[in-house]
């Protein structure tokens, strides 16, 4: 019994306590509001949206800071000597003066050619099988089908492999080559999907008002659906491109030397495990976050003028 | 002009909605189908221009059957203009292209000659000044006029309205009727399905009543709407009225 009754005085203390808590922040943000409002001269709409805002920057620098720690005391016990300073030359030197793109940056060029080359197969592929999906032909429906069910089954790595040591020996393709072909067959089997939503998703009243103008098939595609279906795939299209990107990271496992393959290059010559994995996924991320970036910016560029 | 010969349309989902279906349509006529939501109204104007599949029967229009040849169902296509109940603009183009598009790639106009005749049209249908707006920048009535400007730039020999007032705001729905009345004023072969009565006593020819896919009764606006023969179409008026 005795148990049970500390036990309740316990979370009632807690549940006081949580009260305090509470008052607290109310007071702390009835203060930030009152500060808010006299900059703002009473804007009752915008005041929560500040305040909202506020704590969010506040919960994120937080969360970031205990990464940090984290991170740190990890290393440390790990006896980890950090060595930031070696970093930069394996980025960028000058040498008499004269810029030197060092491994990383020549990584990340070659790294930029795969996708940047795979991005324009894999639209081309994507959009190719999205129409033989759409087509009145069962042959070209089936193909289509079978080659989606195929490449989205498999593993991209498998692929990879498939295409350079299966494929390439037969019909003589490089390295190079066969990295951008399985990933253009793999990221255009995802983009394939997005571009028949984006078709399908197109009303019907606007196919009729078409073929009621005479319009053939391929000129109401070409004039009125594609269009319209386009602006809508933009958005998953540009998650298909930050995977493209990202997936293209795998193509280090068949001796290609992008930015993935040159990091761990430096790691086994210098040991700057941490550092390097660092930089790497900073310049990863640097690069998928602008192509969001562009994306958006697009977007609203589009965006029909809407009354 | 328009034969259409005992057609036969049931959908997939086993709805009959015509059975035997039989009507002329003379040059320069303006007939108006009326009848209760459901009695396949719709679904006739959509066959008479290949935008829905008909299973048994026949139409020929101005000499031209309309069947599987891809080539004359086109054909009929550019003679039938259609007018929907949901407007059906493009909406990522300006009212300006939205009516230039057919006639630059099914008539084959250079731009400057599709402007023109748009042009044309747009200040028929008393709307010039929106030509460069879009869709969503216009009211209803506004877009159902383009729409309406839309069908008539390929110059069609016949023009189909599909409930085209249905969806307008009342204080709108004049001036799209006034459109149509100018329409049938000027001789233009015409299948109105509408719910207006008004303008089915005004500018109707012959009055088709329809219902369940067959035609109950028709005759001359004046004839239908004083003397009706049939017991049914008594019924409906008598609801309407």
């Amino acid at each position: 019994m005795t148990c049970i009754r500390s036990f309740l005085r316990g979370s009632l203390l807690i549940s006081q306590k949580k009260r305090v808590n509470k008052l607290n922040l109310e007071s702390v943000s009835r203060c930030l509001t009152s500060f808010i409002i006299k900059q703002d001269k009473g804007c009752i709409i915008n005041r929560k949206r500040y305040i909202s805002i506020v704590f969010a920057w506040i919960k994120y620098l937080f969360t970031v800071l205990l990464l940090l720690c984290l991170i740190n005391k990890g290393a440390e016990s790990l006896g980890y000597n950090w060595q930031w300073y070696r970093i930069p030359k394996y980025l960028f030197s000058f040498d008499n003066g004269i810029f030197q793109a060092g491994p990383l940056l020549k990584g990340l060029l070659v790294t930029f050619q795969i996708t940047s080359i795979s991005l324009v197969l894999c639209i081309i592929f994507g959009f190719i099988t999205a129409m033989m999906r759409l087509s009145d032909s069962f042959a070209a429906r089936t193909l289509a089908r079978a080659y989606l069910e195929i490449i989205r089954n498999t593993p991209l790595l498998i692929q990879i492999f498939f295409i350079y040591f299966v494929i390439s020996p037969v019909i003589e393709i490089e390295a190079f080559t066969s990295a951008v072909l399985a990933l253009s067959l793999f990221e255009g089997a995802y983009a394939s999907e997005i571009f028949r939503a984006g078709i399908v998703s197109i009303d019907k009243n606007q196919w009729d008002a078409s073929y009621s103008l005479g319009i053939s098939k391929f000129h109401t595609y070409r004039y009125i659906v594609i269009p319209q279906a386009f602006e809508r795939v933009l958005p998953p299209l540009t998650g298909q491109i930050v995977s493209l990107i990202k997936d293209s990271a795998l193509v280090s496992t068949i001796a290609i030397y992008d930015l993935t393959m040159q990091g761990r290059a430096i790691i086994s010559k210098t040991f700057l495990t941490f550092e390097v994995w660092f930089t790497v996924a900073l310049i990863y991320l640097v690069i998928t976050a602008s192509a969001s970036m562009v994306a958006n910016m697009l977007e609203k560029r589009m965006k029909y003028e809407n009354g | 002009m328009i034969e259409i010969n005992n057609i036969n349309k049931a959908f997939t989902n086993g709805i009959t909605a015509l059975k035997n279906f039989s009507l002329t349509v003379q040059r320069k006529e303006v007939v108006v189908i009326i009848g209760p939501s459901g009695s396949g109204k719709s679904t006739l104007l959509k066959c008479l221009n290949g935008l829905e599949e008909i299973d048994e029967g026949s139409i020929v229009i101005d000499g031209i059957p309309l069947d599987h040849q891809k080539k004359n169902r086109l054909e009929i296509r550019k003679e039938v203009g259609m007018v929907f109940q949901s407007f059906n603009l493009f909406p990522h183009m300006t009212v300006m292209e939205n009516i230039n598009l057919a006639q630059m790639v099914v008539r084959k106009k250079s731009a400057a000659q599709a402007q023109e005749t748009t042009m044309e049209l747009l200040t028929k249908v008393d709307i010039a000044s929106k030509a460069g707006s879009y869709p969503a920048q216009l009211s209803g009535g506004q877009q159902q006029r383009v729409a309406i400007a839309r069908a008539l730039a390929m110059m069609p020999k016949v023009m189909l309205f599909d409930e085209a007032t249905s969806a307008l705001d009342p204080e709108m729905i004049g001036e799209v009727l006034d459109v149509m009345k100018n329409l049938a004023k000027e001789g233009m072969t015409m299948i109105v399905v509408t719910h207006e009565m008004g303008f089915a006593k005004e500018a109707g020819d012959r009055i088709v009543f329809m219902a369940d896919g067959e035609i109950v009764e028709q005759g001359t606006s004046e004839k239908f709407f004083n003397n009706p023969e049939k017991e049914r179409t008594k019924q409906f008026l008598s609801q309407i009225f």
